[in-house]
Formats: structure tokens, sequence, C-alpha cells
């Protein structure tokens, strides 16, 4: 923590979230990968967050881990004219639902600017501390 | 005069509030994390009690609590929208005690000034 522990707070909550953003945008840009029956198909990708030196209450927030969601299996689709196809004709796809990524999505954005609200906030804060003396 | 106990007690209350914004960051920050329980700050009856009992009120304690709301299902019990309105009455009451602060200082200087 900073000097200014509020903004290095909030700043480790808008990294986070911005990795919840960055793993949501490629879960959704990957949501139509073909992958041949033999091999896996696409997993999305999950951030899992951790608080960091929760007795103090001010040490902000990490991410612990990225997690693999769905089946690996995924979706097998009958689609005999793609060059993946295999003898019956299957292909695997993602097992992957956008409406879910889009939700993900709009609680990763809506946290990030939440964070932000907190860094202005703290901004005015701070500068009000510092004119302590000034006037007299 | 320099450590009455009027600079004294609007010192604990800026440090107590400043304590309150960051574990408020805090929660913001940890919004999404599974397990976590917000944070809470208090200060106000402890700082009320000394000042009644005419204790010392630098030596009061700002003491943090984890909240005991119900939690969602990953065990999660910030609530966005009560943090970012406790952030904001935080925020305006800290630029209250410092502005109390100031004006404290103002008048020592006032005097200091008289005198010379």
């Amino acid at each position: 923590m900073g000097l200014f522990g509020a903004i290095g707070i909030a700043s480790s909550g808008v990294a986070a979230f911005r990795k919840v953003l960055d793993a949501t945008s490629d879960n959704i840009s990957n949501i139509h990968d073909a992958a041949p029956t033999s091999g896996k198909a696409f997993q999305a990708r999950y951030v899992v967050a951790q608080s960091v030196n929760y007795a103090t209450g001010e040490g902000g927030v990490d991410v612990a881990k990225i997690q693999l969601g769905g089946n690996p299996g995924g979706r097998v689709v009958y689609e005999p004219s793609h060059p993946y196809a295999d003898a019956e004709g299957n292909v695997r796809y993602p097992d992957i639902d956008l409406s879910d990524q889009m939700g993900l999505l709009i609680i990763a954005q809506r946290g990030y600017e939440a964070n932000l609200a907190v860094v202005d906030r703290a901004r005015t804060a701070y500068e009000a501390a510092l004119q302590l003396g000034r006037n007299t | 005069m320099l450590d009455d106990v009027t600079s004294a007690a609007l010192r604990t209350a800026a440090s107590g509030l400043a304590r309150r914004q960051r574990v408020i960051a805090d929660n913001i920050a940890n919004v999404q994390t599974p397990g976590y329980l917000a944070g809470r700050v208090s200060f106000e009856g402890a700082l009320r009690s000394a000042l009644d009992n005419g204790a010392d009120p630098a030596a009061v304690p700002v003491a943090l609590t984890r909240s005991t709301g119900p939690t969602n299902l990953n065990g999660n019990n910030v609530s966005l929208d009560e943090e970012v309105l406790s952030n904001v009455e935080t925020g305006l009451s800290y630029e209250l005690t410092l502005r109390a602060l100031d004006d404290k200082y103002g008048l020592l200087h006032t005097v200091i000034r008289a005198g010379g």
C-alpha cells in the first residue's frame, strides 16, 4: 500500500476486473472454435479472485487462478462438410454459452467502473488533506 | 494548547474516516471474490464515550469488523450500492473533519500572530 492507500486498493480492483474482461472476451472470441472429435474443445476461462491481507481489510484483491469451465468434450455437432469432420461427420465445438459470457462481461465492466469511481472519490479526499494548513 | 481535546478528537476522526475509506475501497475491489465478507470500520461510538468520560480521544481504537449480512452463492456479501453510497458519505465526512481541523489550526495561527 502506497502513500495514497485507497487509490492503490482500487487499482488492484481495476486490474482484477481487467483480467475478467480479458478472459471473457477471450471466451467470446473462441466461442466457435471447431476441433476434431479426437481432440478437446476450447474451454471457457474463469478468473478466480482472492483478497490480499484479508485481516487488515486494506490489502486489495489479486487473481488467485484462472479456472477452466464447461465440458472439455464440448458439443459434438454433425457437420460433414467441415475439414475437421471425422468418419461420422462430427466436429467438436466449445461448451460456452454466449449469454452467460455477455452477463459476465457486463458484471466485469460494472466492477471496473466502480473501482474507478473509488479512485475518483479517494483523490478528492486526498486533495482536501493536502489543503490542510494552506490557508492560514 | 497545541494538543487540546478538540484537535485530538478531530485527528482521531480523520484517521478513522480515512481507514473506512480504504476498507470501502477493499470491499469494492473484492466485490466478486469468493468467501469475502464486507469490512466495517467503527470508531464513532468509542470516540463519543471517550469524550463523554474525559478520556484521551487520541487513544480511541479504530476497529475493523466483518459484516454478518447474508451472502451470495459464492460466500460474498458485499453490496455494491451500499458501498458506493457509504464511500460518498465517508468522503464528505472526511472533508468536513479536515475543514474543522484546518479552522482549529487557523485559530492557533491567529493567536500566535497576535503574540508577535
